[in-house]
């Protein structure tokens, strides 16, 4: 499980890394608190505000929720347009006013239980090597919470 | 000769039949299947206590915690399509209940403050003012770019006036007052009797005033 004391420094350094690796504006660790169903936004950078701090996530809605209950990958490719459901589904879209998102589901004892999130703020989209990036610092936060 | 129903007449059984087939849904999403689920729930919690098997029982906790936020998920959606105290406790309640899963959902900071004491009113006007007030949030989360919101609810002898301030970056109201999210919370407050001044700054937020006459 995701333990702020142990972890936070890790992944913040993964998101830093991402943040610059990857062409994007925003990069978004969420994962359920160790005590209750509650998933949050635990680590993030280039966030334009605090609002992740207060957000907690819907189970099945939004990027991010849809990516824990269905333990796939989901891209949104031009927000608020083309997407399943209503614009106000999609809170962390809003709140950092992303119009692209790639996540990957984070998983803990093989059940997924978090979310690992790219943001962008201007629509360029990610390349495959770039998804890619994204899918390997996903595994490196899971190698790091099982242990 | 028969008269024949007014415009306004049809959008109040439009919107009355809709409101009702949604409070429908909600209640049986609250006291149906919510409850059955959590019936569910317990009764697994129960066997996952007296399971031996390691593996077996980490396997049932994962089931649980499934549906547990299910659970937990049929309650918001409950709330957001019609909280279960707009009949039964009143306005303020309902509002502070969907202030709380607004919050949760989109991180902006919502005070609630009620000057005078809640007044009776028809069911149909709280479900409009709160519909109104659902809608103006909404459009807060969407476009106002703001982590801080105040609704003031003042109740006076003969009106009840709300007012919806969101510290955002405000918006142009001539330009965008054909917009639906703005003239359905215009057309809502005129269907009861009452009406919806909006006003905005560019750079300093915007101001939402509900009046109501109290009957």
């Amino acid at each position: 499980m995701f333990d702020k004391t142990k972890h936070y420094e890790y992944i913040m350094d993964i998101c830093v890394t991402t943040l610059h690796d990857v062409d994007c504006d925003f990069v978004g660790f969420a994962f359920q608190n160790q005590i209750g169903p509650d998933i949050k936004w635990h680590v993030v950078a280039g966030n334009q505000n605090e609002k992740y701090k207060h957000i907690t996530l819907r189970y099945g809605k939004g990027i991010a929720g849809r990516v824990i209950s269905t333990g796939s990958p989901m891209t949104i490719e031009d927000f608020p347009h083309d997407i399943l459901g209503k614009a106000l589904e999609y809170p962390i879209m809003l709140a950092e006013k992303l119009i692209y998102a790639y996540a990957v589901p984070i998983h803990f004892n093989g059940v997924p239980k978090g979310v690992f999130l790219i943001g962008q703020r201007v629509r360029k989209g990610l390349s495959e090597a770039e998804k890619k990036v994204v899918l390997k610092q996903a595994r490196s936060i899971e190698d790091t919470l099982s242990v | 000769m028969k008269r024949l129903p007014e415009k306004k007449e049809i959008s109040n059984y439009i919107i009355q039949s809709s409101e009702d087939e949604i409070k429908r849904i909600a209640l049986e999403l609250h006291e149906g299947v919510g409850q059955t689920l959590y019936s569910v729930f317990t009764g697994i919690q129960l066997l996952e206590a007296n399971m031996t098997d390691h593996e077996s029982k980490r396997h049932v906790h994962e089931m649980n915690e499934i549906l547990e936020k299910t659970i937990q998920e049929i309650r918001f959606l409950s709330v957001e399509l019609h909280p279960p105290t707009l009949s039964s406790l009143g306005l303020l309640p309902a509002l502070k209940s969907y202030v709380n899963l607004y919050k949760a959902t989109y991180g902006i900071l919502v005070e609630v403050e009620q000057v005078g004491q809640e007044k009776p009113l028809p069911e149909r006007h709280r479900i409009m003012l709160f519909r109104v007030c659902q809608e103006a949030l909404g459009n807060i989360a969407k476009y106002a770019d703001t982590h801080q919101v105040e609704i003031k609810v003042n109740w006076e002898k003969d009106t009840v006036a709300i007012v919806i301030t969101d510290y955002g970056i405000g918006f142009d109201v001539e330009l965008n007052r054909d917009k639906p999210g703005l003239a359905v919370m215009h057309e809502r407050m005129k269907l009861i009797g009452g009406n919806c001044v909006i006003t905005s700054t560019l750079g300093k937020g915007t101001t939402i005033q509900l009046n109501l006459p109290l009957q």
